[in-house]
């Protein structure tokens, strides 16, 4: 019983990675079309961003050891703020440079580019911080907390609290503002909210700074958990966009169930045989392809003539 | 001084040219012997392996040439970073060899960049030492060849796998023993050897358990180790997944007795896990900064130069590796690669290294120059490694040693 809880809570703390890069796959898509499969490396660059910022901050330059006394809450909570800003920043430079130039082309260039993009994002931080894993001190110690036998780590139940935060205020901002209406005309149908007197533009570059900025989001609060390495965002990624094809892309609260559902999943086939877990997840999201190709909560594509 | 070099390097010229048409072995003796260093010192997590073997490296060259240097001539260093990829490593060694013309190298740190060249030095008859990468096949592909240039002075898979099973065997009390390892190679290799080595003492791993190389949550996993009862597990991974296991160990409040290979002396490991967990993990080593005066004093030269060190074990490697080939190469009269690998496995009379006095370490089949009796059990402790010794590691014998 005890295992099983373990199970869970370690693979609700992993989900909720997913489940935020996730939400920045379908924010993208569902405004352009298009996806940034960078977004792992976005990642990578908000943890090291994080990294390099709590390095800063405790005056050991930009590469080094963090030891815990370095990370107080108050620098983790600038190194958020660092990372929010330059990975928006990243954001808007990648819809300029490498999304928008193909906008309205048939073929599928902005594959390649984002691809592209991630790649020089990535090996810019191997130059900066070398190929090693970088260990980075939860803002909130190391101490285990038991629950009913199983244990958990103060740092995965700050993933758990803000990515529940994070979904709680995006649903808000898209259903109730009248930003996130824009958003939702701008992704029904872009001519129409043009022709309404909505910047379309302006909506679409905000999709990718807070596509980006998720991406970053999700770096610095995995950092602590995993140790942030160059290396780690493929793989995040990769299951992140499972997930936001299992709960259906078009659909953001189906992402979050996604990347939780998958967490969970992972987690679940390891206590039974470990090196099964990515078939399993890979199976899973064929499956569900051939029944549910919108996803297991996507909404059904259809065309009014 | 300008024209005095001019014409001593004219005059050097001339003999040579004089020399080239009946002695070519004149013209090089006048040089200095050129002793190749080609290993990581700035990509991998091996890294810090590599940049303590090189200094380890460099100050046995200095210690040879105070003492007078090799047959009359000085031994200079020429290194080189690999950044542990197997193109950079390939290309260092062909340059180290064709254009530098080394009469040795030493190196590397990362097994998969040894078994990329081997076959260059062999083909080109340029004996090697490998002072810190530990995959056991790297002497033994030669091994039926006329002569095999390959020889190591460091840990080997199979032989730590020994003393770890030898000291679990001993200190298990249920004598249920489990293995947790990564996906790779390496892993794979290891849970194989151990498999083998456990079945010389009789006994079957309770549970095996595998991890990829990026995991970092390795708790439904050791879940099961528990629910098999083991009372000691063996981790067989690199320093950062061995790092995560034992968070995860942590996590379900399941701390048996850890062991596991010498790549735990990384900073890695230290970071990762912290310096109160890492110090839970018993793991293999041929030497550690405490075991003994020659060692002490040697990490604290190599420290004067490289105050991060952390695995002095590679920097006594590398060093003995040095004075082996230079012992040889006295021996054998001449820097040619054929006749130096030669003397290597003939032995040259007893040489005092760092880890213990050689006395014929090589033969013509045996390229490992350190065994299963040469190492030792070590430990994290404030952040260094420290020998580790209890009633337990007293008691093994010759006889336990089983691989």
């Amino acid at each position: 019983m005890s295992n099983l809880l373990q199970a869970v809570l370690s693979g609700l703390a992993l989900g909720g990675i997913y489940a935020l890069v996730a939400l920045g796959f379908s924010i993208t898509h569902t405004t352009t079309r298009t996806l940034n499969f960078g977004q792992g490396e976005f990642l990578v660059a908000g943890s090291f961003v994080a990294v390099g910022t709590l390095l800063l901050l405790a005056g050991k330059g930009y590469t080094g050891v963090l030891a815990p006394e370095d990370v107080s809450f108050g620098r983790y909570a600038l190194a958020l703020i660092v990372s929010l800003v330059v990975l928006g920043l990243l954001g808007v430079l990648l819809y300029f440079t490498a999304v928008r130039p193909f906008f309205g082309t048939s073929g599928m260039a902005w594959v390649m580019s984002t691809i592209g993009f991630g790649i020089i994002l990535q090996n810019t931080a191997l130059g900066l911080w070398g190929a090693g894993s970088v260990a980075m001190p939860s803002p909130l110690g190391d101490q285990v907390i038991r629950v009913a036998g199983a244990g958990i780590r103060p740092q995965e139940i700050l993933v758990l609290g803000v990515t529940a935060v994070v979904m709680l205020a995006l649903d808000h901002v898209l259903r109730r503002t009248k930003i996130g209406k824009a958003v939702r005309a701008v992704a029904a149908n872009p001519q129409a909210a043009a022709l309404m007197g909505i910047n379309v533009g302006a909506i679409v570059v905000l999709a990718f700074v807070v596509s980006s900025s998720l991406a970053g989001l999700a770096g610095l609060l995995i950092a602590p958990i995993t140790t942030a390495s160059v290396f780690m965002g493929l793989a995040i990624a990769l299951k992140a966009f499972s997930a936001a094809i299992v709960g259906g892309l078009t659909n953001p609260r189906g992402c979050i169930a996604g990347g939780f559902l998958l967490g969970v999943i992972e987690a679940g086939v390891g206590l039974w045989r470990a090196e099964l877990r990515e078939i399993t997840v890979f199976m899973l999201i064929i499956g569900v392809l051939v029944i549910k190709p919108e996803g297991l909560f996507g909404q059904k594509p259809f065309e009014k003539v | 001084m300008h024209s005095k070099s001019f014409i001593s390097r004219r005059r050097q010229l001339l003999v040579a040219a004089a020399a080239t048409s009946f002695a070519f072995t004149a013209a090089a003796q006048a040089q200095d012997i050129k002793i190749g260093f080609n290993a990581d010192q700035s990509g991998t997590a091996a890294a810090e392996l590599g940049l303590a073997a090189r200094h380890g490296f460099e100050l046995a060259i200095d210690d040879v040439n105070k003492a007078g240097g090799v047959l009359g001539r000085k031994l200079v260093a020429v290194v080189r970073d690999d950044t542990g990829a197997p193109p950079k490593s390939i290309q260092n060694m062909t340059e180290l060899i064709d254009s530098e013309k080394v009469a040795a190298v030493i190196g590397p740190t990362n097994s998969g960049n040894a078994l990329a060249w081997l076959h260059i030095p062999q083909q080109k008859k340029i004996p090697v030492i490998v002072p810190v990468a530990t995959a056991t096949d790297i002497t033994r592909r030669y091994v039926a060849e006329p002569q095999n240039y390959i020889f190591r002075i460091s840990m080997v898979d199979r032989e730590q796998v020994a003393l770890l099973l030898a000291y679990a065997v001993k200190s298990s009390k249920n004598r249920k023993i489990a293995f947790i390892a990564d996906s790779t190679g390496f892993g794979t290799q290891g849970v194989k050897d151990a498999t083998e080595v456990l079945a010389l003492h009789g006994l079957q791993p309770v549970a095996v358990e595998k991890f990829g190389p990026k995991d970092t949550d390795m708790t439904s996993q050791l879940a099961k180790i528990r629910d098999a009862g083991a009372d000691t597990v063996l981790i067989y991974g690199l320093a950062d997944g061995n790092a995560h296991t034992l968070r995860s160990m942590e996590k379900i409040n399941y701390l048996p007795t850890a062991i596991g290979t010498w790549g735990n002396m990384s900073t890695v490991l230290l970071n990762t896990a912290g310096k109160k967990l890492a110090e839970h993990l018993v793991f293999a080593t041929s030497t550690a900064e405490d075991s003994h005066a020659r060692a002490t004093e040697l990490a604290g030269r190599v420290r004067a130069r490289y105050p991060q060190l952390v695995t002095f074990v590679a920097a006594a490697q590398a060093y003995d590796s040095v004075l082996l080939l230079a012992s040889a190469i006295r021996q054998a009269g001449s820097a040619d690669g054929e006749k130096v690998a030669a003397a290597l496995e003939a032995g040259s009379g007893e040489v005092q290294g760092i880890i213990k006095r050689y006395n014929k370490p090589f033969s013509k089949t045996q390229h490992e120059g350190l065994g299963v009796d040469d190492f030792h059990l070590g430990k994290w402790k404030d952040g260094k490694v420290v020998a580790f010794s209890d009633a337990i590691t007293k008691s093994i014998t010759p006889a336990d040693l089983k691989r």
